[in-house]
């Protein structure tokens, strides 16, 4: 396996300083840019998004009861990635007035439809594990790889 | 409890998805940059013509993907931004600054990305060489984040998952994390994938594109963005079609007077989007024949837009022979939109849209 780990590392840190290459004639103007915009996005990652998501998880523990919490942190990942990819096209900023075909739809509704049809499965999903004959562990638990139901008969 | 539902078992199962998703974004990324510089070594088949609407739809397809992939990768191993020491030794100094390039990298991709299929050009750099340079950084940076953690990979995908749920502590558990992690990305999809899969069309409502336009087909590049509205409708206007000094010049009727063939192509843009139509014309094969063209030539097709990266390019010889690429006139019944490339454009089976050169001026016969 070590062998295998140094190639790996040769291999990438070679493709890694190839694309490096390929930015050699770019001028320091553009790869300032390029660099700044990559590292913006650690930042944001690591200092702005991820504490408030750590945050907001130390919050609604205390709000939200315990069996509830699953739906509702499924549902937060949700909406945090439908917010992502609203971001480029919610207010259409690469819009341009000779071109109709691109943006062409209602993004704002679009979004707030979508978040609001996944926050509305999180009580669906309460009633129906509630409703459900067994519990939510018990159905977890019996579950493998090659639970296949409603097996066709073996004659 | 929420820092117990963390962890490597969650990061290395997240982790095998988003290495899928990378690998099949680099890959089908690479093929999209060969067709457009070629290579001697590399050929692009015309066949099924949707190959290129496949590949490039997938490319978006996997890059959108991997955003929620980050995203639940990221949260499982946040807390060890923070571990002590934060340097350490060059060993692990180096660790740190390979995750540091990773992390960028990724998400310089995944944002450049994003941000491009919309359009939205806020970066200040050339998109497609930025995006093409970082694909091996990220590239290298996955493949060097394996080889230094495959020990742990091994053993988190050889640990069950169920061990925080089976201690009895309540909430969500790592299974719930991952299977949350599957929805969210077949949700990304759904919301977006209308723009290429026309069945997903009415649920897409954060893609960029629905998919109508002119004629029933988008646009990218219209007749005002290319400055050809006079030349494209001058009275004036002539194909030349050019093999060394024979020469030959057609009217707009002319064109139309010669046999025409019809095929259904699909036109696949790069950012993703794709669309159907069904196009008539003359095939390109009779027309460059008409000056004695081989059919093993390549030939340049040269736009009415004046001189820039998109006017031109070179269609294969593999491409030009074949007799479903067309000189098209008319899209869906109709003589094409000047949007889509009147009087006449290239439309060829298995190619990007954005070398399905429109507006047409002259066809040259490379030597």
């Amino acid at each position: 396996m070590t062998a295998a780990r140094v190639l790996l590392v040769v291999a990438g840190v070679a493709a890694g300083l190839y694309g490096g290459v390929l930015l050699w004639d770019t001028s320091s103007t553009v790869l300032v840019r390029i660099a700044v915009w990559a590292l913006v996005g650690v930042v944001v990652h690591d200092f702005v998004f991820a504490p408030l998501c750590a945050a907001a998880g130390v919050a609604w523990r205390t709000v939200i009861p315990a069996n509830w919490r699953s739906a509702v942190a499924v549902a937060a990942l949700c909406s945090v990635v439908l917010v992502i990819l609203a971001i480029p096209v919610y207010g259409r900023p690469g819009a341009r007035p000779d071109n109709p075909t691109v943006l062409d739809r209602d993004y704002p509704a679009g979004l707030w439809i979508s978040i609001a049809l996944v926050w509305a499965c999180v009580p669906a999903y309460h009633l129906l594990v509630r409703l459900l004959p067994v519990g939510q562990d018990q159905v977890v638990d019996r579950e493998r790889a090659d639970d296949v139901e409603r097996q066709p008969p073996s004659r | 409890m929420a820092a117990s539902v963390r962890g490597t078992a969650i990061t290395a199962r997240v982790g095998v998805a988003l290495g899928v998703a990378i690998a099949v974004c680099l890959v089908t990324g690479l093929i999209s940059h060969l067709i457009q510089h070629p290579q001697p070594w590399f050929d692009w088949p015309t066949r099924p013509v949707w190959l290129y609407r496949f590949t490039q739809g997938l490319h978006v397809a996997s890059g959108i993907v991997a955003i929620p992939l980050v995203v639940v990768k990221l949260w499982s191993v946040w807390p060890k931004l923070f571990d002590r020491p934060v340097i350490g030794g060059p060993v692990r100094a180096l660790e740190r600054m390979s995750i540091l390039v990773l992390v960028a990298s990724v998400l310089f991709q995944l944002s450049t990305g994003l941000l491009n299929i919309a359009q939205w050009y806020v970066f200040g750099f050339f998109f497609t060489t930025a995006h093409y340079a970082m694909a091996y950084v990220a590239f290298g940076a996955v493949v060097v984040h394996i080889g230094v953690k495959l020990p742990v990979i091994r053993r988190a995908l050889g640990e069950p998952l169920d061990d925080v749920a089976r201690s009895g502590s309540l909430g969500p558990s790592r299974r719930t994390v991952l299977r949350g992690t599957w929805l969210a990305v077949g949700l990304a999809t759904l919301v977006t994938a209308g723009q290429t899969v026309p069945l997903l069309r009415r649920v897409s409502v954060l893609a960029p594109r629905t998919g109508e336009g002119p004629q029933g087909v988008p646009v990218n590049r219209t007749a005002v963005a290319a400055g050809v509205l006079g030349s494209a409708r001058s009275a004036d206007y002539r194909l030349t079609v050019i093999n060394g000094d024979r020469a030959q010049e057609f009217t707009v009727d002319e064109l139309r007077a010669m046999p025409q063939a019809t095929h259904r192509l699909p036109i696949a843009c790069v950012e993703g989007w794709s669309a159907e139509g069904q196009w008539s014309g003359v095939v390109l094969a009779h027309l460059v024949a008409l000056v004695g063209a081989s059919p093993d030539s390549d030939v340049r097709m040269i736009s009415l837009e004046p001189p820039g990266p998109y006017s031109r390019t070179v269609l294969p010889a593999r491409h030009a022979r074949d007799d479903m690429t067309l000189v098209a006139l008319d899209l869906n019944g109709e003589p094409l939109d000047l949007d889509h490339g009147y009087p006449c454009r290239l439309i060829a089976p298995s190619r990007p849209g954005v070398l399905q050169t429109k507006w047409l001026s002259r066809i040259e016969v490379v030597p």
